[in-house]
């Protein structure tokens, strides 16, 4: 998954855009440099070799090595190839015998790798991405705390869960003794929380881990009380409703190893029910699969049944269905939800931050989404370092999974299906995941926010909304159509689920779709359009008005004519 | 001379001062009873009322009565017509079609009629002249469009309910052409000719542009001189149908082809069908279509005299590449077995069944694999003339079905014209109205054939697939792609009611002679013309047929800040002159570069040219891999791309009927929905400019600013901010009270959580009536 091999006048490589942002940026790319680098990035080695392209064939070049990436460029013109992989992206290295040498700089990458170019990088952007999330204001804006809710600041040293953000909101009626109580309850001390309000209903989504019910089927009443005092926070009478994302057998299963799930006996007052929804290593296997069935060639001759296969849509749409279940309950059910897996960092996180897209139109803009990702993904501690494998050895490690990019691509599949309800593009998501392996910058590294913090991360390296938000216009959706307070669900079916063509397969120049997108082209040529006849007009009539003095009173003067289209927009 | 009581009608609505005017002079026009007054506006002339049932209740939704709406039910000689008081439930949108009402289905329409009678448990499909022996409690209308209607007659008189059922079974099943309900129509209108309104010729539409017809010579001529093809002449050897019957009376050959041995040859081809020319390449290669020779001893000596005469028509002298199309394609049966399946598949089977194995079923149904079949063959041969620049004779048996999908997907590539509005009408008309079609078999009107196959809805598919891949390159929707299939069920538009131009003629003569019509001069009678869409729609309605990423002809464009304007040369297409090649903008070699005085690349290109199967190959993967390494010339060739990732599935087609698959304010709708207001907008700043630029008087601005080509217009009602409330997916179409499958249980709700295994009980399942 790793190569990437275009032509040039289409260079569509990983980096494509960030490194092109450099060149107009006028920042490097010096004459006599064979490779674009950016500020902070040095060389390491290079070398003659030849790539083995999967589409052209053998190709002559000179591969040359940073800190940062690899970078390989043909030695032949027609057509020039270009290789461009950031080191974090490289999945994995095999050492093959024969025709190339790269098998011999291969363990070298990996251990420089390890030493994060995200710490080295030396970029300037205009806007400050670490700015972008600030709890306390992101819960005012749902408006809390209010009188059911609070703001607690008992986990401010990581003292109650170390996989939690510092700042909480949890039931007004429940004391921080309580919730120290609840935590001795919960897989990690990961406690229910409110993740969301809606603004209208008072239903909260809450978010937490599995109850420690074990074998003996244990109970805990601070935490049978607290379930209830969230469910009456919200003045409800019916039961409050748990998502359970897991398949039933593997809640049961969970028993074993000390979790379990709400039983009903001691939860009489809520309703439990599975989202069937299978771990991080069916998802692992599930990716490896799709990419064996992409790459190096795409299995043409049963495309579709051969896509079956891999199950990653049937997965893809669990989630979507498991998320609109929950954005349901909350909205048209009235109904609060608490939502969890097993230690609630991969599904659990999933399916609240899909039903808060779902529901809230602020997380459909550019940086609505990054507050939803800082706030679901990153601050409740999601391991980003564990399922990526960030500076990690063991390949073969359990613990990677594609959670996260499970996430973008439903959120890319709800942008299908709702062409104008996102102000971003695909661009923005494919960015999010290049960076989100590239190790360019600091979002994505360690496990936790407490983990963050300790390595100084937003001091000593760049956030990935900074090179995002200096440079808006790049990622904003033009079909984009600011709408408040409309829920949008998708339709979780098969009939309608596609493949991320321009994500899993774009750097198969025979399969990737046209860049850009003609659709979101042909508007993006008529908006230009429409602005120069606005300029042309309103010189026009400059012109004329001075010609022709006091006689435009007729009701289809140009003059009007302007100000009436530019009302619209 | 055969104007319709039906345009009168929208002429009277148009031009009277009130509806209710309009109304009252077509009722003197028509003589209506007054029993029918309600649905008035719904029949029209020839159009009997055969039997009728009250108290009727019609299922809206397939898990609740509680939207069902009562009415009553009609059964014409025309349509199933049911009347109801009853708003519309569940729906915030429907366009209208001017001659069915929306609980309508043309007889034409019905695939299969199942009566039901639940207290005896006995169902039985109604053939024509069948007795039922029970009373039926339930009629279900399974539809070729896809959708499934369903009355129920609990509270309806048994014996009345029972005559509508089988009136239905009957005159949806006619024993013969003549009954078709157009038959009805077009003889009431010439036999009164009193109802003959202006006399305007019922061709190619009422307003502004006319659809060239191909049934003159005139057409013909003009299509030679669009292309170039000057080598190439009309020929009315055929006039009368004295030749063959079913090829048109006139047609193109090549110009060193006599009439004499074109008769001579003649014989030896199926059917007499001797080579037909389609289309010119401005390089000069022709695009021909013959059937098969079956003469076995003459065989080789026709075909080489035919390939000798096609290629001293080439400017270059070209060799003929041949293309045998029962070889390279997928045959009638196969595809109507495909569509079958996906009728299947799409809507007869339960959504949630079909969820976990979708995509291995749709494969299955091999639609899609045929799609791409067509799409990359023809794409094959676009290669031959375009960078071979030889000829092509695309070769079937009778060179009637899939030449008809070949010849029409090569020319929508290769010429932009193809891709207007107008220009896509003649290129029905012209490679499947007049090449003898067999749209009343294929379509299967009569419904006693087992000739059915859905070519023609093939070919539009295959043109959605461009439409998707290049959305800029076309002047149509796809709205109005599955509209001009619908189009194809209404039994009154001549267009595609026969099997060959001949039948017309043939059949109308007899049938106005039993009703003692005077033709006069005419050759059988005049049918409705569906290219005439004032018949079917407002003139608002049919701007959804726009597409308004369109980039016309002179439509302008920025690049890069910069504004240019796509005008093509006169030379190119447009004119009678051979002009530059569109190709050569897209840096592939074109017949400039081609002739040798000029350039030398000739030497190095032309040992290429003809050589062996493996070398050509190899230039072909190669031309198509430069092809789409470079940025698309939307007037200039287009080809598809035909990786499994590429070829879809055409929701809007196939989806419409289907409410769980019905994206609530979603789908591509939106986006083409804020893409024709940014269009509108521009496009009356650009008027405004115009005006303003050419100092005209300020009066006439209004008017002018008030034409739009855009449905959804940026000074419109329906410019509010966001998205409007009625757009769906299935937009315009909806799916409410068009799908009514048996017995599924399920919430409104359920369609979001379709595949949810753990879909929960607590919400109170309606009872299933």
């Amino acid at each position: 998954m790793a190569s990437s091999s275009t032509p040039k006048y289409n260079s569509n490589s990983l980096e494509n855009s960030s490194s092109k942002q450099t060149l107009k940026d006028g920042t490097n790319w010096e004459q006599n440099e064979e490779i674009p680098r950016l500020p902070g990035e040095t060389r390491v080695t290079d070398k003659d070799v030849i790539y083995m392209c999967p589409f052209n064939g053998p190709v002559k070049g000179r591969v040359y090595i940073t800190n940062y990436r690899l970078y390989l460029r043909s030695v032949e013109n027609d057509p020039v190839v270009i290789l461009n992989v950031p080191l974090g992206v490289i999945s994995r290295i095999e050492k093959m015998g024969g025709a190339s040498s790269r098998g011999e700089n291969s363990y070298g990458l990996d251990i420089t790798c390890k030493l994060f170019f995200a710490f080295v990088n030396e970029e300037k952007f205009s806007e400050n991405g670490w700015m972008v999330y600030n709890p306390m204001s992101e819960y005012r804006r749902q408006g809390l705390p209010n009188d059911r809710w609070r703001v607690t600041f008992i986990n401010e040293h990581y003292g109650l869960c170390d996989t939690y953000p510092s700042l909480l909101v949890v039931p007004y009626n429940a004391t921080d003794d309580d919730l120290k109580k609840v935590a001795a309850f919960r897989s990690r001390n990961r406690i229910p929380v409110l993740s969301w309000i809606h603004p209208e209903t008072q239903a909260v989504i809450m978010r937490c881990s599995q109850p420690l019910v074990g074998m003996s089927g244990k109970r805990n009443k601070d935490d049978e009380r607290y379930l209830d005092i969230i469910r009456e926070a919200n003045g409800q009478i019916s039961k409050l409703t748990i998502y359970d994302a897991r398949p039933n057998v593997n809640a049961v299963a969970n028993k074993a190893t000390g979790g379990g799930y709400e039983g009903e006996d001691a939860y009489p007052n809520a309703e439990l029910s599975f989202l069937d929804i299978h771990n991080i290593h069916v998802m692992r296997e599930s990716l490896k699969k799709l990419k064996d069935i992409v790459y190096p060639n795409v299995e043409e001759s049963h495309w579709l049944s051969s896509l079956e296969s891999t199950h990653w849509l049937e997965h893809i749409k669990l989630v979507l269905t498991g998320a609109i279940q929950v954005a349901d309950k909350v909205s048209s059910g009235r109904s609060s939800v608490l939502v969890h897996c097993s230690d609630g960092w991969d599904r659990t996180a999933q399916l609240t931050s899909l039903a808060m897209l779902m529901l809230d139109s602020y997380y459909r803009t550019i940086q609505g989404f990054e507050v939803l990702v800082q706030k679901e993904w990153l601050s409740f501690g999601h391991k980003f370092a564990s399922r990526i494998g960030h500076g990690d050895k063991n390949h073969a490690d359990a613990d990677r999974s594609p959670i996260f990019l499970q996430f973008i691509d439903c959120v890319w599949q709800m942008s299908k299906q709702f062409p104008t309800a996102f102000e971003f593009n695909e661009q923005f998501l494919i960015t999010i995941l290049d960076h989100l392996y590239s190790c360019r910058f600091g979002t994505f590294l360690y496990n936790s926010e407490f983990l963050r913090e300790k390595e100084k991360v937003t001091e000593k390296t760049l956030s990935l909304w900074s090179l995002i938000n200096s440079e808006k216009s790049k990622y904003t959706n033009p079909f984009y159509s600011k709408e408040l307070n409309r829920a949008l669900y998708p339709v979780a079916s098969m009939r309608h689920l596609e493949l991320w063509v321009n994500y899993y397969i774009r750097w198969n120049p025979r399969i990737r779709q046209q860049q850009p997108n003609p659709v979101e082209q042909r508007y993006m040529e008529l908006l230009a359009l429409r602005d120069d006849y606005i300029r042309r007009l309103e010189e026009l009539q400059i012109t004329n008005n001075s010609k022709i003095s006091n006689s435009s009173a007729s009701s289809s003067s140009p003059s009007q004519m302007v100000s009436q289209v530019q009302t619209h927009f | 001379m055969n104007r319709c009581v039906l345009i009168n009608y929208f002429m009277l609505t148009l031009f009277c001062s009130t509806k209710e005017q309009a109304r009252s002079e077509l009722i003197q026009t028509l003589n209506i009873s007054m029993e029918l007054q309600c649905s008035l506006k719904k029949v029209y002339a020839g159009e009997i009322v055969v039997n009728e049932v009250n108290f009727v209740r019609k299922c809206i939704a397939t898990d609740t009565s509680q939207y069902d709406l009562w009415g009553k039910l009609l059964c014409t000689n025309f349509k199933i017509s049911f009347i109801t008081d009853d708003p519309m439930p569940l729906q915030k949108f429907h366009y209208k079609n001017l001659l069915l009402g929306e609980h309508d289905v043309p007889l034409t329409c019905i695939e299969q009629i199942v009566t039901v009678n639940d207290t005896k448990r006995k169902q039985k499909v109604l053939g024509p002249n069948q007795k039922l022996k029970f009373n039926p409690t339930e009629l279900i209308i399974y539809c070729k469009d896809f959708r499934i209607v369903r009355f129920r007659f609990d509270e309806a008189g048994p014996e009345s309910a029972k005559k509508v059922c089988l009136a239905i079974a009957h005159y949806s099943q006619p024993t013969d052409l003549q009954l078709l309900f157009a038959f009805e129509y077009v003889g009431e209108i010439y036999h009164n000719p009193a109802k003959k309104v202006n006399g305007i010729d019922p061709g190619g539409g009422a307003s502004g542009q006319q659809t060239p017809l191909f049934e003159t010579y005139s057409d013909w001529d003009r299509e030679i001189k669009r292309t170039g093809a000057s080598e190439w002449r009309v020929c009315s050897v055929n006039e009368g149908y004295m030749i063959s019957t079913c090829l048109p009376e006139y047609f193109v050959v090549p110009s060193s082809l006599a009439d004499q041995d074109l008769k001579l040859y003649s014989y030896s081809f199926i059917g007499r069908r001797m080579p037909l020319w389609s289309w010119n390449h401005p390089n000069g290669s022709a695009l021909v279509r013959m059937a098969n020779i079956k003469d076995v001893l003459q065989q080789r000596r026709i075909d080489q005299r035919i390939c000798n005469a096609i290629t001293r028509s080439h400017p270059l002298r070209s060799d003929v590449y041949k293309s045998d199309l029962d070889k390279c394609l997928p045959n009638i049966q196969e595809i109507q077995a495909a569509h079958n399946k996906l009728k299947q598949l799409c809507v007869d089977d339960p959504f949630d069944e079909t969820e976990e194995k979708w995509l291995s079923s749709l494969e299955n149904t091999r639609w899609l694999e045929y799609i791409r079949a067509f799409l990359k063959h023809s794409a094959e041969l676009v290669y031959m003339m375009e960078c071979k620049h030889v000829s092509v004779v695309l070769q079937e048996e009778e060179g009637r079905d899939l030449s008809c999908l070949a010849a029409s997907l090569i020319q929508v590539m290769l010429d932009p014209y193809f891709r207007t509005i107008v220009g896509f009408q003649s290129l029905i008309q012209k490679e499947w109205v007049m090449a003898g079609y067999q749209f009343l078999d294929r379509c299967n009107h009569l419904k006693r054939s087992d000739k059915e196959s859905p070519l023609f809805l093939m070919f539009l598919d295959c043109v959605w697939q461009l439409l998707e891949q290049y959305p800029a390159a076309f002047e149509f929707s796809e709205v109005y792609l599955t509209i001009l299939y619908d189009s194809a069920r209404i039994s009154l538009f001549g267009t595609f009611l026969f099997n060959c131009p001949h039948q017309r003629v043939k059949e109308s003569t007899e049938f106005a002679i039993s009703k003692n019509i005077q033709l006069g001069d005419e050759k059988g009678l005049r049918f409705p013309c569906v290219w005439d869409w004032s018949l079917q729609f407002t003139s608002r309605d049919r701007l959804l047929f726009h597409n308004p990423l369109y980039v016309g002809k002179s439509t302008p464009s920025v690049h890069n800040g910069a504004l240019r304007t796509f005008k093509r040369s006169k030379k190119n297409y447009s004119s009678t002159l051979r002009g530059v090649p569109p190709a050569l903008k897209n840096g592939i070699i074109g017949d400039q570069e081609f002739l040798p005085r000029r350039n030398s690349l000739i030497l190095k290109l032309k040992p290429e040219f003809f050589h062996s199967a493996e070398g050509q190959s190899h230039s072909m993967e190669q031309y198509f891999r430069d092809w789409f390494a470079k940025p698309v010339d939307l007037h200039g060739v287009i080809l598809p791309h035909l990786s499994g990732t590429q070829i879809k599935l055409w929701k809007l087609c196939y989806f419409r009927w289907v409410p769980e698959a019905q994206i609530n304010h979603g789908g591509s709708i939106t986006a083409f929905h804020r893409a024709s207001l940014l269009a509108d907008e521009v496009d009356m700043l650009n008027r405004s400019l115009r005006q303003y630029k050419s100092n005209s008087s300020l009066q006439g601005h209004c008017s002018e600013l008030d034409q739009s080509r855009m449905y959804f217009r940026a000074n419109g009602l329906n410019d509010t901010s966001g998205t409007p409330d009625f757009l769906s997916s299935s937009f315009p179409f909806s799916p409410v009270g068009n799908l009514c499958r048996w017995s599924i249980l399920g919430t409104p709700l359920s369609k979001f959580l379709s595949g949810a295994k753990i879909w929960l009980s607590t919400e109170t399942l309606a009872n299933e009536d």
